[in-house]
C-alpha cells in the first residue's frame, strides 16, 4: 500500500515538476499585472445563479449590500493576511509545501478530493448553460427542487454540452484560455447591461429616484420562494467569505501569490471579488427578479439582453469549465500516469458530463460552493500552524520531510477529524467552516506538540 | 492596421455595449433596438478584441 501511495507521489510530483523550485526574485511581477489578472477573475456562469438565489432565499437589499460588502471585504483580507504572506515568504505552490509539511501520500488524496470537486463545478457551469441552450429548444428547465433530471431533452441539452466543451478542452486548452480573456471583460458588462436594461421592467424611473423602494419591494423583498429557506445578512457576509475559501484560506492562490513582489499584492484580490462577487451578483438578482423570480439562467439573460445575454451566458459556462477540465484532469493524473493528455481530459469532461445531467448540481450550488470550501479548508489550518505557529512554539517544522513520512499522520488524523468536528456542529452548513479552521489549527498545534515529546527525532 | 487601432475600436465597442442599455434605461430606445445594439456592440468587440489580442506588440 505504502509503496502504491510512493508511486503515485511520484507521478504527481512528474507533473509539478515545472514548479518545484520557489519562483526566482527576476520572475516576480508587478502589482498592475496582479490588479489586471484578479479583474478578469470571478465572472463564471455561476454568478448567474448565485446573486438570484439570493433574491429566491429572501434575502433583503439591505441584508445583501452589507453582508456583500463586508463578506468580500473578509474575502479580501484572508487573502492579503493568511495565502499571500505564506505564498511569499515560501515562494512554493500548494502542492510542493503540503507535500513538505503532509507528506506526499496525503498530497495524493488531497489531489483526487480537488478531481473530483471540480468536476462537479464545471458540472454545474454546464448545467447553467444548458439552460441557455434549452430555451432555444423550448426545453423546460429543471424546478428549483429537482435532483433527477426532468426530461430527455434536459438530459440531451446538458451532455450534447458537456461532450462539447470537453472537445474544445481536449482540442486546445491553450488557446481557449487566451480565448477567455478575451471574453471576460464582455461577460461583466453582459451582467451589468442585463440588469440595467431590466430596471425599466421592474418600474425603476430613468432618474433612479425610486431604485431603493424597488429593490425593496420586487427584488430582494425578504419574501423566501416556496420550499427556499430564509436567509440574513450573516448568512450573505459567510457566504462572499467562503465561496473562495478553498483559494485564501485553502492557500491555493498560494500558486498565483508567489510571483507577487509583496504579500500586500492579496488587496488586490478586490479588484476581482468586487466586480464579480458583488456588482454582478447584484445584476443577476436583478434579472431573475425580471423573469418573476424563476431560476431559469438561460430565461434570465435572454430576458435582460436578448441573444447576446444568452452567449454571454453560454461563454460564461464555457469559459469557466474549461480550466475547472484541465484542472480536474492535472490532479486525475496521478493516478493515470501513462495517459495521454486528451485521455485524461476526456475521462474528467466525461465524468463532468454525467454530473451536469442532474439539476441538483446547480439548484444546490451554494450549499455544494460551502461544502467545498469545508473539505479542502482544514488543509489549509494545517499548513498556517505548521507555517506561524509551530516555530513560534519552538517546534519542529517540516517533520513529514525530515523523517521521510510518506503521510503526515497527525495532518491526515486532523483532516478527518475536523471534518467529522464540522459535520456534528449544531451549525448553519454557511457557518461550519470557521470553528471548524480554529479546531484543525488547534488540534493540529496539539498533535505536533505531543508528537514531539513521544517520538524522538529519526523515529515515526 | 495599427494594433493600437484594434484596442481603440474594441474599447469603442465595449462602451457601446454599455451604451444600449443606458439608452433602453432612459426610454430612448426599444426593447428590440436594445437587443440588436447590444448584439452588435458585442460581436464588434470579439472581433476588434481578438485582433488586438492576436496582433504582436510590434507592428
Amino acid at each position: 500500500m505504502a509503496f502504491k501511495i510512493a508511486t503515485l507521489a511520484g507521478n504527481l510530483d512528474k507533473l509539478y515538476e515545472f514548479d518545484r523550485e520557489p519562483v526566482t526574485p527576476d520572475k516576480l511581477q508587478s502589482w498592475t499585472r496582479f490588479a489586471g489578472m484578479f479583474a478578469g477573475e470571478h465572472v463564471a456562469a455561476t454568478e448567474f445563479v448565485i446573486g438570484a438565489f439570493f433574491v429566491l432565499h429572501g434575502v433583503t437589499a439591505r441584508d445583501l449590500l452589507l453582508g456583500l460588502l463586508f463578506g468580500n471585504l473578509l474575502a479580501v483580507l484572508s487573502w492579503a493576511f493568511v495565502c499571500a504572506p505564506i505564498a511569499v515568504r515560501t515562494r512554493l505552490t500548494l502542492y510542493w509545501y503540503v507535500r513538505r509539511i503532509a507528506g506526499p501520500g496525503l498530497m495524493v488524496v488531497y489531489n483526487i478530493a480537488n478531481a473530483v470537486l471540480y468536476c462537479i463545478l464545471a458540472g454545474a457551469m454546464i448545467s447553467v448553460s444548458a439552460t441557455a441552450v434549452g430555451l432555444a429548444f423550448k426545453i423546460k428547465s429543471p424546478a428549483l427542487t429537482d435532483v433527477l433530471p426532468n426530461s430527455l431533452g434536459w438530459v440531451l441539452i446538458a451532455a450534447a454540452l458537456g461532450i462539447l466543451f470537453t472537445t474544445l478542452a481536449v482540442l486546445g486548452f491553450e488557446k481557449l484560455s487566451r480565448f477567455a480573456q478575451v471574453c471576460s471583460p464582455w461577460i461583466f458588462i453582459i451582467f451589468v447591461a442585463g440588469a440595467l436594461a431590466t430596471l425599466p421592467k421592474l418600474g425603476v424611473r430613468p432618474d433612479f429616484s425610486n431604485f431603493v423602494e424597488i429593490a425593496r419591494t420586487k427584488i430582494w423583498n425578504g419574501v423566501a420562494a416556496a420550499g427556499q429557506e430564509k436567509l440574513g445578512f450573516a448568512h450573505v457576509l459567510f457566504f462572499a467569505w467562503f465561496c473562495n475559501l478553498a483559494m485564501h484560506i485553502g492557500l491555493s492562490d498560494m500558486a498565483v501569490f508567489r510571483y507577487a513582489r509583496r504579500w500586500s499584492y492579496g488587496f488586490l484580490t478586490a479588484f476581482g471579488v468586487y466586480p464579480g462577487h458583488l456588482l454582478c451578483w447584484i445584476a443577476s438578482g436583478i434579472m431573475v427578479a425580471g423573469v418573476g423570480r424563476e431560476m431559469n439562467p438561460g430565461a434570465m439573460a435572454y430576458e435582460a439582453a436578448g441573444l447576446a445575454g444568452v452567449g454571454g451566458l453560454l461563454l460564461a459556462g464555457w469559459t469557466t469549465a474549461n480550466p475547472t477540465l484541465y484542472r480536474a484532469g492535472l490532479a486525475l493524473q496521478s493516478i493515470t500516469p501513462n495517459w495521454p493528455r486528451w485521455k485524461i481530459t476526456a475521462t474528467a469532461g466525461a465524468v463532468t458530463t454525467v454530473l451536469a445531467c442532474f439539476p441538483i448540481v446547480f439548484m444546490k450550488l451554494l450549499d455544494y460552493v460551502a461544502l467545498y470550501g469545508l473539505i479542502l479548508m482544514p488543509i489549509g489550518a494545517i499548513v498556517f500552524a505548521e507555517h506561524w505557529i509551530l516555530p513560534r512554539l519552538g517546534l519542529e517544522q517540516y517533520r513529514a520531510e525530515n523523517r521521510g513520512w510518506i503521510i503526515n499522520g497527525p495532518a491526515l488524523s486532523v483532516w478527518a477529524a475536523t471534518l467529522v468536528f464540522v459535520f456534528l456542529l449544531p451549525l448553519h452548513l454557511y457557518f461550519k467552516w470557521l470553528p471548524g479552521y480554529l479546531f484543525a489549527v488547534a488540534a493540529y498545534t496539539a498533535l505536533s506538540a505531543l508528537g514531539r515529546r513521544t517520538a524522538p527525532r529519526g523515529r515515526s | 492596421m495599427k494594433r493600437r487601432a484594434f484596442a481603440v475600436l474594441a474599447l469603442l465597442s465595449l462602451a457601446f455595449c454599455l451604451a444600449f442599455p443606458a439608452l433602453r434605461f432612459l426610454g430612448r430606445i426599444s426593447v428590440a433596438g436594445f437587443r440588436a445594439g447590444l448584439l452588435a456592440a458585442s460581436a464588434a468587440w470579439f472581433l476588434f478584441a481578438t485582433l488586438w489580442a492576436v496582433k504582436p506588440k510590434k507592428d
